[in-house]
């Protein structure tokens, strides 16, 4: 059902991109800086507000227009937003359904029975949503079913009122932050983030701005200058709560950046998980693991009733509070929080003390430590509650010997407290970056691969469960396909699109075919580098790659059994007992 | 055929005669003398002692058992001559199925029949297949310990030992279900509470029984249990079992495969079971803080099954619940994954405001707790000076969104106090609210917890929320007031009388007094507080399962080279070899570098060929190898299971990764 809101919005989006490349090209300022302040002051009354002037303020031209070009698109959205809460009880509550489609008028009971993707679409192709400018009524329309709704609440049951109270008024106040993204390259860009968007909507936004490949290390990352300390936004975070942390007055930036650290533990799990323990020789052997192995590792690791935590312990530097001095005690690791172990006592379970457990902090990488606060090496991390902003006794600091070290402790601790999110965001990064490279491929058939992104927004694009988010990704990739044939009819001497998308829908891991097959003609840069579910034959069978993807992936299965035969019984030789026999 | 005679009685063919005892292996059992040749089958004589017997009665389970050589002769069509049977030998007619006495992971006994006659492999999955629990194979039966002979002096009380002996199993498929449960439990009264016996959770034992059950001290008292694992290949009879004897049912690979609290009520139950005695009596150590948690999680456990709450399964709001739960999951995706906002309670936003006693612990100030008035709404906490001040600026104005909540409470000394560690840009400030009586404070301790969760009042949840923490107050009430406590055995214990001592490991019960203990459960149990009965077990075994020192077996070894004992860790992804006395970590070797193993059977060594040509050879000290062989054998063949094939089991596979030279 959300299918209509996305398709719109797909094809707004779109369109808006050309005409911001339209302006950038000819370089003229159509749009008056002013402008677009009152709009958006309306939408951000809690937090956005504040900080939407200052933003403003450094505003560049370039900017403005892509801000603008978001506020459109967001009305829109809105605007699309309130005929779906309408239809959706349309369809859910038979009882109740007529009443509410007479009530909001032909939209609502055109779709009414009828609920499949396709025919929504289609609705949508044909006939545009009522409010036909949207350059027009700029300042936000008061949504209408606003009196309604309690007029209508006495006629609905309880819950249904609750819910639906609930909603509109989401709906009415999704208050938006502009927020300022420092570039690699220095250089800044805005964008309007709404409450509900997680950094990886806010990350799949700025790809599509950016145009940089759609590499999974790219992430959000988090600077105190004040403190000194850093640290990666999580997928799955909400960015509107994380900025909300910050004062007023905060000197903090979000950076957006590509950082190999992300997402080392499911490239390289044996660094995590098969280190011996400072051992010189766990490093040697760790390097030569290959790709089954690691993706049996993971598997383990990350798949069973609960995730391990990798094994972390030793001595490590901790500042004391209020002191500059530090006094080295042993840490360990567990899946509860960090431990030590006090003086004169063993390393056992019984003997441990908490140091601290994080449910209520986040873990940062500190920077330049050794000048600031004269700790023994730069390899620190640093714990604090998110909402603490200034030095504080409640921030703590520890200190490693080496950046081996630093990355392990930093890894092992959001592995402990994301547990199994973490792993899901990173299977969903590798959809995207697959999906990605899928599409430059794509662009090679018809005119411009990057307008043809997903919208910036994504109504749920926070599913926690990756392999549901994982088909909608291919079934938006699908529908883009289809929506941009039913524009430009391309002359498409070979679509892979429908029966390809047609078989997504079916399959739950993330296929390997579409990233094998751009690999071979598009030349794309952005492969996921060693997936799991992507398996490691494909690279072998690149040369003869030419059939049709249905065929590659029939052709797919057999080596796919082989290789789980293989992964799950070791190389191991059944016992030669007779052997013994005869010896013995 | 067999017995053609001469007019003068002598007989002409080459038969003889084979003697036969009818019953179990008793040699005072009633025998049957037959006329054979070496040509019989062995379906022939069946049916020739049947007839001998001469007594109306099924005999279909019954066959025949070759004491000399420990084997059943089952093969009906086979010949005496091929079994290499003679006039000696002493052959058994006796039933395949006899009753043992199961002591399953929550510690209580079952009688039930058990398979004589099969490897203990199928003898197992039956009587799992019996108690409706799915994956058979990670399960598995040990000797019972041998017990001391101290009777005299303690006099056992009389425990309750459930019956299923009578319940026969259909074959083939899986059991149906009928009033919730497989239809084969819903026969009678006794069956019916041997399946709640089994799906739900045990009240928390007596501590002083606690106090009293054997711990393992060292290292090498954790290797006793493994040694006494029985053969999966062989059968009981093979194993010296007698019937009647007690068994105990243990999960014995913890490779836990699609945990399904859905389908699995027993399975789950007796995991969770399992999991609580394995730390309970310190058989896996966890810390102070960990401990908590297992604590609260058992005590939410035990309150929701005593409460009946349990009948989730069975309950006939089930579908409305599921509706309910899809609705509200449509609801979040519809509304994407925002936070439950602060404005939910448009309507009517619930406050609390009294006058509370607060304290601000400052520094180089002796001020104590001063009277105040204090309002609480939504999240937010202001306090005044005054009621009448009211309308103007608070004192102070503290958002609880992300603040710690600690419980300080004493009930015997009336002190209810409320430590809220509000964290603001400069840190954490440090808040204590003192509340007059346990009614108020669980009303604003519930909306302080509500609150750091960034919800209100408002929310359902209040209101069971301030019922949970009445009903520990209770629980301290009674705990703290009897000291040490005698408490009444057993099912007796209800919630309210519920020691804290019986929810953690004696350790812990030496270490802190019962009064101690119960703010510090309190204050873990806010975050399970909302679980489920089955959330709640697959949280506890998930908990266990992250201890670093989950799921590892312990036998004692001596490395081929090395002149002392060690221990070997056996997990389901690794070897791990463990100094004795230290217990420190030496070196750990991961099957999936395996390449091949090989057991001497003579020499009771076990030779292990890794990647890159490591060898490892050690020689069985504490248990015989075949348990060592069968542990790595085991982990190898769970870690073949797939989804897609469902519960079916390769059990040739398995024998053979396990068996041994029987077995091939």
């Amino acid at each position: 059902m959300d299918d209509s809101g996305e398709d719109i919005d797909q094809m707004f989006s779109t369109l808006l991109g050309e005409m911001d490349l339209l302006t950038q090209s000819l370089g003229v300022d159509t749009l008056p800086p002013p402008e677009p302040k009152p709009a958006s002051a309306e939408f951000n009354y809690t937090v956005g507000f504040k900080d939407l002037n200052e933003s403003l303020n450094a505003l560049e031209d370039q900017d403005l227009d892509a801000l603008m070009a978001d506020l459109v698109a967001d009305i829109r959205e809105a605007e699309q937003r309130t005929i779906q809460t309408q239809k959706e009880p349309a369809q859910h509550q038979h009882p109740s359904a007529p009443l509410e489609a007479s009530s909001y008028g032909g939209a609502a009971s055109a779709d009414y029975g009828m609920p499949t993707a396709r025919t929504v679409s289609q609705y949508e192709n044909d006939l545009p949503p009522p409010p036909a400018d949207p350059m027009l009524d700029l300042p936000p329309p008061p949504p209408p079913p606003e009196p309604l709704s309690p007029k209508e609440g006495e006629r609905e049951s309880k819950k249904d009122k609750g819910r639906r109270e609930r909603k509109e008024r989401k709906r009415a106040r999704t208050p938006q932050l502009v927020v300022k993204v420092h570039m690699h390259d220095n250089s800044t860009k805005s964008l309007m983030v709404d409450e509900r968007q997680l950094a990886r909507d806010v990350l799949d936004n700025l790809f599509e701005k950016t145009h940089c490949d759609y590499n999974i290390d790219w992430c959000l990352y988090e600077i105190y200058p004040e403190l000194q300390i850093e640290r990666f936004l999580e997928d799955h975070e909400n960015v509107v709560e994380v900025l909300s942390d910050w004062t007023r007055d905060t000197e903090n930036k979000v950076l957006f950046l590509e950082k190999e650290e992300k997402y080392d533990v499911f490239k390289n799990p044996q660094n995590f998980y098969l280190d011996n323990k400072g051992k010189k020789e766990g490093k040697e052997t760790s390097e030569k693991i290959n790709a089954k192995n690691k993706e049996s590792l993971l598997e383990e690791s990350f798949c069973g009733t609960s995730i391990i935590v990798p094994e972390l312990e030793g001595a490590l530097y901790l500042k004391e509070d209020g002191k500059k001095s530090w006094k080295r005690r042993y840490f360990l690791l567990r899946a509860s929080g960090i431990y030590y172990v006090p003086k004169g006592k063993t390393k056992t379970s019984r003997d441990l003390a908490c140091f601290i457990q994080f449910a209520n902090v986040n873990i940062y990488y500190g920077s330049q430590c050794k000048m600031k606060y004269k700790a023994p090496t730069d390899h620190c991390f640093v714990l604090k509650h998110p909402q603490i902003q200034k030095e504080s006794q409640y921030i703590k600091y520890l200190c490693c010997d080496d950046a081996r070290t630093l990355n392990q402790w930093v890894m092992g601790i959001r592995i402990a407290k994301y547990g199994r999110t973490l792993y899901d965001n990173y299977q969903l990064a590798v959809a995207r970056a697959g999906l990605a490279s899928r599409w430059t491929k794509l662009g090679t058939n018809t005119a411009k691969p990057a307008q043809r992104a997903p919208g910036p927004s994504q109504p749920n694009g926070g599913i926690p469960q990756a392999t549901a988010s994982i088909s909608t990704v291919h079934q938006e990739a699908q529908r883009s396909v289809e929506t941009t044939k039913d524009k430009k009819p391309a002359p498409s001497s070979h679509d892979p699109g429908p029966p390809q998308g047609g078989h997504l829908r079916k399959s739950v891991l993330p296929p390997p075919p579409p990233i094998r097959r751009s690999s071979d003609t598009g030349g794309s840069p952005s492969l996921p580098p060693k997936a799991p579910g992507v398996k490691t034959d494909c690279n072998d069978r690149k040369g003869d790659r030419d059939d049709s993807l249905l065929d590659g992936h029939a052709e797919h299965l057999p080596s796919h059994d082989k290789y789980l035969s293989n992964q799950l019984l070791p190389n191991i030789e059944l016992l030669d007992f007779q052997k013994y026999k005869a010896l013995g | 055929m067999a017995g053609m005679k001469t007019a003068s009685g002598d007989y002409i063919d080459s038969s003889w005669e084979l003697r036969v005892f009818v019953g179990e292996e008793d040699p005072e059992a009633q025998s049957v003398t037959l006329r054979v040749t070496g040509e019989s089958h062995i379906g022939g004589v069946l049916l020739k002692i049947v007839e001998e017997i001469n007594r109306k009665q099924d005999w279909s389970d019954h066959a025949i058992w070759w004491e000399q050589k420990r084997r059943w002769l089952l093969q009906t069509h086979w010949t005496l001559d091929k079994y290499g049977i003679l006039a000696d030998a002493r052959l058994f007619f006796g039933p395949q199925h006899r009753p043992v006495i199961l002591r399953l992971p929550n510690r209580c006994a079952l009688r039930l029949r058990a398979s004589f006659s099969k490897p203990l492999f199928q003898s197992v999955a039956a009587i799992c297949r019996l108690l409706s629990i799915r994956h058979p194979e990670e399960l598995s039966l040990l000797r019972a310990p041998e017990k001391k002979e101290k009777k005299k002096k303690e006099k056992e009380p009389e425990e309750e030992i459930y019956d299923l002996t009578k319940v026969v199993l259909a074959g083939g498929m899986a059991p149906a279900l009928y009033r919730g449960m497989p239809a084969h439990f819903s026969d009678s009264e006794q069956t019916e509470a041997c399946y709640r016996m089994l799906s739900r959770p045990q009240p928390p034992p007596d501590p002083l029984l606690l106090q009293r059950l054997p711990r393992p001290g060292s290292l090498a008292d954790k290797t006793q249990l493994h040694s006494r694992w029985l053969d999966s290949s062989r059968c009981l009879m093979q194993q010296n079992i007698k019937a009647g004897d007690t068994l105990w049912l243990r999960f014995k690979y913890y490779s836990f495969f699609d945990l399904d609290p859905k389908t699995d009520p027993v399975r789950l139950t007796q995991l969770y079971e399992q999991a609580r005695w394995d730390l309970l009596l310190e058989e896996i150590d966890c810390t102070e803080e960990e401990m908590m948690v297992f604590a609260a999680l058992q005590y939410h456990i035990n309150k929701l099954s005593q409460s009946g709450a349990m009948g989730e399964p069975a309950s006939p709001d089930q579908g409305l619940d599921d509706l309910d739960a899809a609705l509200s999951n449509l609801e979040v995706k519809l509304e994407g994954s925002a936070p439950t906002d602060v404005l939910d309670s448009l309507t009517t936003i619930p406050e609390l405001k009294d006058y509370l006693r607060i304290f601000r612990p400052r520094k180089l100030t002796l001020k104590g707790y001063r009277q105040h008035w204090v309002v609480f709404k939504e999240t937010t906490l202001s306090y005044y000076k005054s009621q009448e001040e009211a309308p103007g600026d608070p004192i102070q104005q503290l958002n609880l969104k992300g603040c710690e909540v600690v419980p300080e409470v004493n009930v015997s000394g009336q002190k209810f106090c409320i430590k809220l560690l509000v964290p603001s840009p400069e840190g954490m400030s440090e808040i204590y609210l003192r509340c007059q009586d346990e009614q108020q404070y669980a009303h604003w301790m519930a909306g302080c917890r509500l609150a750091a969760k960034g919800r209100t009042m408002a929310d359902s949840s209040y209101a069971s929320e301030v019922q949970a923490i009445l009903a520990f107050l209770n629980l301290q009430r009674a705990g703290g007031g009897g000291g040490s406590g005698s408490q009444p055995q057993g099912s007796d214990a209800s919630a309210e009388s519920l020691n804290p001592h019986g929810l953690v490991a004696p350790r812990f019960q030496r270490k802190f007094k019962a009064k101690q203990l119960t703010p510090r459960i309190l204050e873990a149990h806010q975050n399970v507080a909302q679980l489920s009965l089955s959330e709640a077990q697959l949280r506890f075994i998930q908990a266990w399962q992250s201890l670093p020192d989950f799921g590892i077996s312990y036998v004692m070894v001596r490395f081929k080279g090395s002149r002392k004992d060690e221990i070997l860790g056996i997990a389901n992804n690794r070897l791990i070899r463990i100094d004795l006395a230290m217990g420190d970590v030496v070196k750990t070797w991961r099957f999936s570098n395996m390449r091949q193993w090989n057991v001497n059977w003579d020499i009771r060594q076990v030779a292990i060929e890794f990647d890159e040509h490591i060898n490892v050879a050690f020689s069985c000290v504490s248990a015989s190898c075949r348990i060592v062989h069968e542990y790595i054998g085991g982990y190898i063949f769970l870690s073949t299971r797939e989804r897609a094939r469902g519960e079916e089991l390769d059990e040739d596979l398995f024998l053979q990764l396990t068996g041994g030279h029987e077995a091939l």
